[in-house]
């Protein structure tokens, strides 16, 4: 957690630093990127998931599950059910105070 | 669920948020064993909402709401503006009499928490429920890993993903058309600040609505609600609309917002101390599971699809805490009847039906279609911001009301056109 002033135009990490986390050592959500890599070409995950998780890399999805805030879009927006999704366990993952 | 495995239980609610809770609150005060399971570390921790509450529904269920719960504000002032160009066209309405208030939803779902256990409902954190426990198609408890924990009866309170609803086949999985995706980001804010700059009295609340540039005129709406040392500043927006015609980031949309010239100025030397998202439910009874109530089961709140967006308000904690409210009530009587069996589970259906959530929901049903279908969000800000620009920015002569539209409109769209959205919104609301 570090507080963030809200001056100039931030980026998605450095807002997503201003919360409280306890990261789960494995991630709650699996992708296939053998689909994203042949079925899709839209990639709506890379604008809707609201924590930036899904960015495209040389061309290829790359997901990362240590920002999410388990918001479940990507589960739902996701047209080739690449997308594997559950809550993270033991209380893990974000933690909100103000919510 | 190691420490609760020798204890007797008759209800088992998954999900700490405004439904569990409130349904666990009223079940205990009137003496049936209750636990309710929470997949995080604190009541609250995993909720998150735009800002701001109904009062009367949970009044009646939490009796000293006014003076225990943690309020932050009572909401004195509804601002509803359209932005187009970083150009605001705002209309206000301030009252003395408020029927809702601003709250920190995490802070106030912990409170929700703390009246159950005071109530002697048993809150276990950490446990994060699978699915349900089934014995010849009944529903008999609930499962989380290995665990299973048997109860006579179970509250669904699980939340707008129903991803145990979904696999116990009661419902569909979820499509973008029926949910809308909500941004927020809290930042904190000296309350003299606060009130300077947005034309408040000490201590008064704004709920605010912006439309058009805000959400990179995608269909939905923006909002800022004072906290007492905080602004929350966001957007909603139709999750299908935002698959079809999204070109940027949300979050950078959201980005851009704050930086138009007013709201830089409102937000200005302010720390965010929270950015969170959330899908909220927009089909309403178009998404509600075909029966709330099965041998065994009741079905509340987000996961019921319980839930009003009228376009300029959205009512959500108060449908959930009341539907948890009549699920408690319905599961008292079946109590005292000796069987949990849909007979008697049905009482929970015509409970929503008799109140003001079902008369609601029916009233309303369709108004996300007409919201997300419209040019409102679209073309009309621009058009409406253009017009208003050319009436009050003169130069040399000024134009009558009729050339300002007439001028703002040319290739866009006909003011016949404008007139019957028009027409069809303000009837849908």
């Amino acid at each position: 957690m570090s507080e963030v002033k809200v001056m100039k135009k931030m980026k998605i990490d450095e807002a997503l630093n201003a919360n409280v986390w306890d990261v789960d050592h494995k991630p709650h959500i699996i992708v296939d990127y053998e689909k994203c890599r042949k079925l899709c070409d839209k990639r709506i995950c890379t604008l809707l998931c609201p924590a930036g998780c899904y960015t495209l890399t040389g061309g290829e999805i790359l997901f990362s599950y240590e920002g999410c805030v388990e918001c479940g879009t990507c589960r739902i927006v996701c047209p080739h059910e690449a997308v594997t999704w559950d809550y993270p366990l033991s209380g893990r993952g974000v933690q909100y105070r103000y919510g | 669920m190691p420490y609760i495995e020798n204890a007797r239980f008759d209800v088992s609610i998954i999900g700490a948020g405004p439904a569990g809770l409130s349904a666990a609150y009223i079940l205990a005060k009137n003496g049936l064993k209750v636990v309710v399971l929470e997949r995080g570390r604190t009541p609250g921790s995993k909720n998150l909402y735009g800002g701001r509450v109904y009062a009367k529904p949970l009044e009646e269920i939490y009796e000293n709401l006014r003076n225990e719960a943690p309020i932050e504000r009572w909401v004195k002032k509804e601002r509803f503006s359209i932005m187009s160009r970083g150009e605001l066209f705002t209309v206000e309405y301030s009252s003395q009499d408020s029927t809702s208030f601003v709250a920190y939803l995490s802070k106030l779902t912990n409170w929700m928490a703390q009246k159950a256990e005071e109530a002697g409902a048993v809150i276990v954190t950490d446990v994060r429920v699978d699915k349900l426990y089934l014995e010849d198609g009944v529903v008999k408890g609930v499962v989380s890993g290995d665990d299973i924990l048997k109860t006579d009866v179970v509250i669904d309170a699980e939340g707008v993903n129903r991803l145990i609803l979904e696999r116990l086949g009661l419902v569909e999985k979820l499509n973008p058309s029926q949910v809308a995706l909500g941004l927020k980001q809290v930042i904190r804010l000296d309350p003299v600040k606060i009130e300077a700059r947005l034309g408040l009295s000490p201590g008064e609340g704004l709920a605010w609505l912006i439309i058009g540039q805000p959400t990179g005129f995608l269909p939905g709406g923006a909002f800022i609600y004072t906290n007492s040392s905080t602004i929350s500043i966001g957007f909603v927006v139709f999750l299908d609309e935002a698959c079809k015609r999204a070109t940027k980031h949300v979050f950078d949309i959201l980005e851009e917002f704050k930086q138009t010239p007013t709201i830089k100025d409102i937000i200005s030397d302010g720390v965010l101390v929270e950015y969170g998202a959330h899908l909220t439910p927009e089909a309403g009874l178009d998404m509600s599971p075909p029966k709330l109530y099965s041998d065994g089961l009741l079905v509340v709140g987000d996961a019921a699809g319980l839930l009003l967006n009228l376009g300029y308000t959205i009512r959500g904690v108060d449908f959930a805490a009341y539907s948890g409210y009549l699920a408690a009530k319905t599961i008292l009587k079946a109590h005292s009847e000796g069987s949990y069996r849909k007979e008697n589970l049905s009482l929970y259906q015509k409970l929503l039906e008799e109140s003001f959530i079902m008369k609601e929901l029916r009233r309303h049903r369709g108004i996300s279609k007409i919201l997300r279908s419209s040019e409102v969000f679209t073309e009309y800000p621009e058009i409406l911001i253009s017009m208003v620009g050319k009436l009050f920015q003169i130069q040399d002569s000024s134009p009558t009301l009729i050339q300002a539209l007439r001028e703002s409109i040319k290739g866009k769209t006909s003011l016949v056109r404008i007139l019957w959205s028009m027409f069809k919104m303000v009837r849908a609301i």
